[in-house]
């Protein structure tokens, strides 16, 4: 222990460069990442505001508590379809294709249900407060609407990243920043969703 | 003097060197945020704790805990900075330079926001919470 | 320190006719639409943002036209209100920081030793997005229907009961789309700095303007989502009855002003930052020597950037906060002061230490230095709660953040335009000319700025198109007035000034004075592909050490001429260590193409043609697809195993 420290806190080690060997395509989704983080924590900080500015009921009288049951249900859908992304891109980077294609379709599939089900939701929730009804309604399509666009957008990377791999010639283990970058912004747009899961649908239980 | 330290030594030394650099700023700007959310929060709803913690007590954590993660920081970037002053540039590249210009750097940063947060610590003694 | 600068002689002549053949390109309109060269779109951000700093400053003369005498008629109330709301707006928006974004994109490779922004598509992208967007905004002007609500755009003076018409909804969409170009070139600015280095330039190397450059890229990225977030709700408050700034059904009004203050005050080191980083560039070449304290001017650089995110309350004394969270921000709002007085400093014990050379750049450098001091000193006084509430909203704080954005971001850029006008054209400008220039601009700067403190502090508000004379405020008008045609004067000397350089100027040599970075040590105007070898970099002035001029020279090694393609190195993060030479992208209209589709987009959302605005974005995502579109290679090429 006391071994590892000494070498930690060795020039060598103080001076290790890190980051260190990622390619600019990298650094540029992870920035564009980072600034719509910005975006939805924004977004997020809003409906706080507004909603501790507004008083002691939220949501305001008339809308009843968001059910838990299907965000959950949503939640499982959408975070896992990560998993097939990481298991594709270490895929490529091994050189085999059939399982990039086959890990892309998968999260296809699974984002896919997932943007069923929220369209299910809206046109329960449609029925109970639209988007003008008062701001708790402007908050809660705003905000969920605008992930289910990421979401969509996502999608439109993979089926596009999907129909690239089928072709041929595109992707192997020496060419897949293409596959990495679109996975960084699949994995944003599941962590993103999480945070949407705490606000919008338990924090008004605490 | 280990010459040769294993990748998870590296690694550490590697999350060492960033936590001296921004250990202070990242530090000050969650006591800006759990500060102001906190104290915020609490009072637009009229009461003076957090759940079962009086409000002072919880306003006096995201003072002080901050305030020691960047006199942690600071020690760090000092020894960073020492680490680096004997260093025999033996030719070429070797990346001290670099190291040292963070290190000061982050040495006067630390100072700069442990400064920012004790002041803030100084208004929660005199300053009612909820006064307006 | 030499101060000429031989052609360096370290490619052979088959290397240069390559490197020709592959980023030489030849002048037609084609390559016009088309080009991704960093020098000539950064040659065009400077035009451009120029061209609206013109139209900016026009509406100022009309505003100081018509305020030189009470109750005078020449604009109605509804004509000024747009005056002073284009003037505001486009000063901030589509005059300062692409301006500032001009001068990075022609500098940030040539200072590094890079042959090119990291995505210099995305960066030809930027530009057509700032241009359009900026005629989106001015377009409106015509009509009738331009922003008319202030800089700031408080509700609910801004939402549809309240404003109705196109105004606002020009503002929220305008600067949503230029938003598109300004984190395009931030990020843009981030990545070239960390990857393009040329090899040996680690982090103690670089030049204090590409920290300034890259830390105002940071500040964007962070700051900047406040802002489109504040207005896209602004627009769908106003377009599609959302409540988000309503009160009546659960909003807030100062929702408006948190959001855009975090954004806004972070702003304006977004706005001054990259303007210190040229003073920091300008100074060596004529003090001789480097600036003192390179360490604590990147100290105050990157703390800046850091610390400004947490001053935006200080923008809203009267709202009631706490006033123990309240003291949580003034901490931050005074200790800023600190890093902000260290360069100062700086700068002037490198002037204290150095031998002076009195050419134009370094007169508007004294003249940056005086008036953003005294602009400080109006803005520590404003730190007197009692003294803020006093002048809150009177022309003492337009008279303060005139001293502060003239003094802070207007003078060093005319010190980099004289600076670097060799370099960008090749011809050296008229030193008498550039001198009555600078006298002209700095007395009418504070002839026509000064008075208002003045009249601030007797009462009289800002925004008011009009005033009586009872008030006793007309001598001091007339003479604002009457500085800022003076000022008005002077500028139009600096265009005289290029326009004279460019076509009688002499021919500038590679390094006319002596400078210390990268960008002194390649030809005036650079070739289009910067260096005909890459540098090797062995200290912070590698124009003035031997060994590193000599890497491009008899040093030169093949692996940095990279003659064969379109081709630069790519190196590490942090030491700028070689890692490999990476392919650059050739000429394309893809830029172009979806930058006229955003246009359509924002144009149909704004005239309330969703289906269109619809058909607009599904060319958005087609243009993106294909211009992304992986080439197809062999298979033993991408490596693949079945
Ligand atoms: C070139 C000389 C300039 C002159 C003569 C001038 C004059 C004025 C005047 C008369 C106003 C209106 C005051 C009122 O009615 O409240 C104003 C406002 C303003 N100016 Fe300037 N200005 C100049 C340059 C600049 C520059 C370079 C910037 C920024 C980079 C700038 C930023 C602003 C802003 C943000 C406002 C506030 C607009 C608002 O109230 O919403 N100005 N200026």
């Amino acid at each position: 222990m006391s071994g590892s420290m000494t070498a930690a806190t060795g020039t060598e080690a103080l001076t290790t460069e890190m980051p260190v060997g990622r390619s600019t395509g990298w650094w540029g989704m992870v920035m564009f990442v980072a600034t719509e983080a910005t975006l939805f924590a924004c977004l997020l900080g809003s409906y706080f505001y507004l909603r501790f500015q507004y008083g002691p009921t939220w949501p305001p009288p008339g809308i009843t508590e968001p059910t838990l049951l299907r965000p959950l249900v949503m939640t499982a859908v959408l975070l896992p379809s990560s998993l097939p992304v990481i298991w594709a891109e270490h895929g490529i980077r091994r050189g085999e294709r059939w399982r990039l294609r086959a890990g892309l379709a998968t999260t296809l599939v699974l984002g896919a249900t997932f943007l069923a089900l929220q369209a299910s939701e809206y046109t329960e929730k449609l029925r109970e407060f639209t988007m003008t009804t008062n701001a708790y309604g402007s908050l809660f399509y705003v905000i969920t609407g605008f992930h289910g666009l990421h979401v969509l957008i996502g999608l439109t990377m993979i089926s596009w990243l999907l129909a690239a791999s089928l072709r041929g010639g595109s992707f192997g283990s020496h060419r897949h920043d293409r596959v990495r970058n679109v996975a960084i912004y699949w994995h944003f747009v599941d962590v993103v969703w999480a945070a949407i899961l705490f606000t919008i649908y338990l924090s008004p239980r605490l | 003097m280990s010459t040769h330290p294993d990748p998870r030594a590296r690694l550490a030394g590697g999350l060492l060197f960033w936590y001296a650099v921004l250990g202070g700023a990242i530090a000050w700007a969650l006591h800006l945020l759990t500060g102001w959310g906190i104290d915020e929060l609490a009072c637009a709803a009229g009461s003076e704790a957090v759940g079962p913690v009086p409000l002072r007590t919880a306003l006096s954590a995201t003072v002080v805990l901050p305030a020691l993660a960047t006199v942690g920081a600071l020690l760090a970037a000092t020894l960073l900075w020492r680490r680096t002053t004997h260093v025999v540039t033996d030719g070429e590249d070797r990346p001290v330079g670099r190291s040292r210009l963070l290190a000061l750097v982050g040495i006067w940063s630390n100072l700069l926001f442990l400064t920012i947060i004790v002041l803030g610590g100084i208004a929660l003694l005199v300053l009612p919470p909820c006064q307006r | 320190m030499s101060t000429t600068a031989a052609p360096a002689p370290g490619a052979s002549r088959g290397d240069l006719a390559r490197l020709e053949r592959h980023w030489g390109e030849t002048p037609s309109v084609r390559s016009w639409l088309t080009t991704v060269d960093h020098k000539r779109i950064g040659r065009r951000y400077l035009v451009t943002a120029g061209l609206f700093f013109a139209l900016a400053g026009l509406s100022a003369l009309a505003m100081r036209t018509q305020l030189a005498r009470p109750e005078a008629g020449m604009l109605s109330p509804e004509e000024y209100n747009q005056l002073f709301t284009m003037h505001g707006t486009t000063m901030i928006f589509l005059f300062a920081t692409p301006m500032l974004f001009g001068f990075g994109n022609v500098l940030v490779p040539l200072m590094i030793g890079s042959r090119d922004m990291a995505f210099p598509k995305l960066n030809a992208l930027g530009y057509w997005v700032f241009l359009f967007s900026g005629l989106f905004m001015w377009a409106s002007l015509p009509f009738g229907a331009a922003p008319n609500n202030g800089w700031f755009a408080y509700v609910p003076l801004s939402d549809e009961q309240h404003n109705p018409g196109l105004h606002m909804d020009v503002y929220s969409l305008g600067l949503l789309f230029l938003g598109v170009a300004t984190t395009a070139g931030s990020i843009n600015f981030i990545v070239t700095a960390l990857k393009l280095r040329a090899p040996g330039m680690s982090l103690n190397r670089v030049p204090l303007f590409v920290w300034a450059i890259v830390a105002t890229g940071f500040m964007v990225i962070f700051a900047l989502p406040a802002l489109n977030v504040d207005n896209a709700m602004l627009f769908l408050d106003r377009r599609f009855g959302t409540h988000f700034f309503d009160p009546e059904a659960g909003g807030n009004v100062l929702l408006w002003q948190h959001l855009f203050w975090i954004f806004g005050h972070p702003d304006v080191y977004i706005i001054v930052m990259p303007a210190l980083g040229i003073v920091s560039a300008v100074l060596p070449a004529f003090t001789r020597r480097g600036v003192v304290g390179y360490p604590l001017v990147v100290l105050a650089i990157v703390s800046i950037s850091i610390i400004s995110f947490g001053v935006w309350v200080h923008h809203m004394f009267a709202t009631g906060l706490p006033q123990l969270s309240y003291s949580f921000f003034s901490a931050a709002s005074t200790i800023i002061t600190i890093p902000s007085g260290i360069q100062i400093f700086a700068w002037l014990a490198t002037m204290m230490l150095g031998r002076l050379v009195l050419r134009v750049p370094l007169l508007f450098v004294i003249g940056f230095i005086v008036t953003f001091v005294l602009g400080g000193l109006t803005g520590a006084m404003f730190a007197l709660t009692a003294f803020d509430q006093q002048v809150t909203d009177s022309y003492f704080v337009v008279a303060h953040f005139h001293y502060v954005l003239i003094g802070g971001a207007v003078f060093p850029m005319l010190a980099g335009i004289y600076f670097w006008l060799p370099k960008i054209t090749g011809r050296m400008y008229h030193e008498g000319l550039g001198r009555w220039a600078f006298w002209l601009v700095f007395v009418g700067m504070h002839v026509t700025f000064f008075p208002m403190h003045l009249y601030g502090l007797f009462g009289m508000p800002r925004r008011v198109y009009t005033y009586r004379s009872e008030a006793g405020w007309d001598g001091w008008n007339l003479v604002s007035t009457v500085g800022s045609y003076v000022l008005a004067l002077g500028l139009l000397l600096v265009l005289v000034g290029v326009v004279h350089a460019i076509r009688r100027g002499r021919p500038a040599p590679p390094d006319p004075w002596g400078g210390d970075t990268l960008d002194w040590s390649t030809d005036s105007p650079p070739k289009p592909y910067n260096f005909p070898v890459l540098p090797r970099v062995r200290s912070l002035h590698p124009n003035w050490d031997g060994p590193s001029r000599e890497s491009m020279a008899t040093g030169a090694e093949p692996d940095r001429v990279l003659a064969d393609g379109r081709r630069t190195l790519r190196t590490s993060e942090l030491d700028g260590r070689r890692e490999r030479a990476v392919e650059m992208p050739e000429p394309s209209f893809q830029p172009l193409v979806l930058a006229l589709a955003m246009l359509t987009f924002f144009t149909a959302l704004l005239l309330a043609w969703y289906p269109v605005a619809a058909g607009a974005a599904a060319t958005v995502a087609v243009t993106l697809a294909v211009w992304l579109w992986p080439p197809r290679r062999p298979d033993t090429e991408v490596g693949v195993s079945a």
